[in-house]
This record gives C-alpha cells, structure tokens and sequence, in this order.
C-alpha cells in the first residue's frame, strides 16, 4: 500500500468537460488504486465521471490528484502526464 | 443464442419521449465515452410524435444487441411499458443479455457509458449507471 499525490495545472485552453473528462477516468479506472482529485475547493472520486464532471474545472485550473493503493504512484504520474497533455 | 455482433463492449440503448432528446443525448455520450461503445436511441412515438413505441424499442434493442450485453436507460412513465413490451418479444437469450438501468437518463447514460469504454462488465455498467441516482448537483 503507498500512497502519492501530485499538483498539475490543466492547459488554459481545456476545461475537464466531456471528451477530457472520460479520458481522465478512463485512465484512473484502468489503475486498482483509490484516486481523488481536488479542484475549486471541491474533491471528487477520479473513477467517477460525475464527480469528475461535478468540478467544473476550468483550462488553467489547478488540480491535486491523490491516489492510494498498490499501483498509486504509477496512477498518479500517468494521470498528471495526460493532464497537462491534454489538447 | 449468441449474438454475432458487438466488438467487446456493452452497449446502451436511450430510450426518451422525444427522439431529439435520445439524439442529443447520444451525441454527448460519444463525447464522453469515445468511439468503443455502441449507443443505440429509440425516441419518439409512431409518426414521429412525442412517445415512445414498443416497435421501435426492440429495434434499437436488436441493433445493439451483442454478447457484452446492452443497458437500457429510460426517461419517464411509459418508457419504461414500451421496454418491457419489447423485451418480451425477444428470445429469452436476447433478454437475458439486456439490464434496464433504474437510473436518472442523463447522468446513468454518462456514466454507464464511461465505464462501458473500459470493457466493464454488464452487471458494473448498469451499476454505474445506477450510482448516477445518488451523486449530488450542488
């Protein structure tokens, strides 16, 4: 069990709607750890599309994503890679 | 029988009373979930009016229908008497690869249709889209 966490920040220009929204927790899911992410002072489960959905975060917005679990570390830099890649 | 259809994946049927409810829906859905999973819309009655029609529910449900099975995700009333009245025109192997959500027809078919993109099983996509029920607006 480890635990990791990681602050990135979205590209201005893509806010965590639709499309990135279900890439984010397509790839949260395919990891057995817990993930969380933080975003507007609100915190959401990252294999849940609407909790995810439910952040609003908008391009630029800064993003804490957490994960806690066997795979946490491996989940939580794949994660931040897509992030900030996101086009 | 097996169905020959299908690539893996569970599909979903959106069944509205308004066909451009289904259709919109659909649209947002693909957007979410990629291009993996098969969504099928059953909206509006005969003659293009608002309803729903039984007729045109076990064609949606015949279209999707594949090994991974099919969600089926409803708006309100009757909805729901035209599933049950399409479904009991299939075989008990086609109904058997069917589950009707009890979920709110937006959110679940989100949801359900995310976890469908990751090769989830039948029993897990009904199940996210049920989850929809409890996760809060504000």
């Amino acid at each position: 069990m480890s635990e990791s966490s990681e602050l990135v920040k979205l590209p201005t220009s893509v806010a965590l709607h639709a499309r990135p929204a279900g890439s984010f927790v397509r790839t949260a899911a395919s990891f057995t750890a817990t993930i969380e992410v933080q975003a507007n002072g609100r915190q959401a489960n990252g294999k849940s599309i609407l909790e995810i959905l439910g952040l609003g975060a908008d391009g630029g917005a800064e993003l804490k994503i957490s994960a806690s679990g066997d795979d946490a570390a491996a989940a939580v830099a794949e994660l931040a890679q897509l992030v900030t890649h996101f086009s | 029988m097996a169905s020959t259809n299908g690539n893996g994946f569970v599909g979903l049927v959106l069944v509205s009373h308004s066909a451009s409810i289904a259709g919109g829906l659909a649209e947002l859905v693909a957007q979410v979930a990629g291009p993996d999973v098969a969504i099928v819309t059953a909206g509006g009655g005969p003659d293009d009016t608002l309803g729903t029609d039984g007729g045109r529910v076990l064609e949606a449900l015949r279209t999707a229908d594949s090994d991974a099975g099919t969600v089926v995700l409803v708006d309100l009333g009757s909805s729901l008497l035209s599933v049950r009245a399409a479904v009991a025109e299939l075989s008990d192997d086609e109904a058997a690869r069917i589950v009707l959500a009890d979920a709110p027809l937006v959110e679940g078919a989100i949801a359900a249709g995310v976890i469908a993109s990751t090769g989830a099983t039948l029993n897990d996509v009904a199940r996210a889209a049920e989850e929809a029920r409890s996760v809060r607006k504000l």
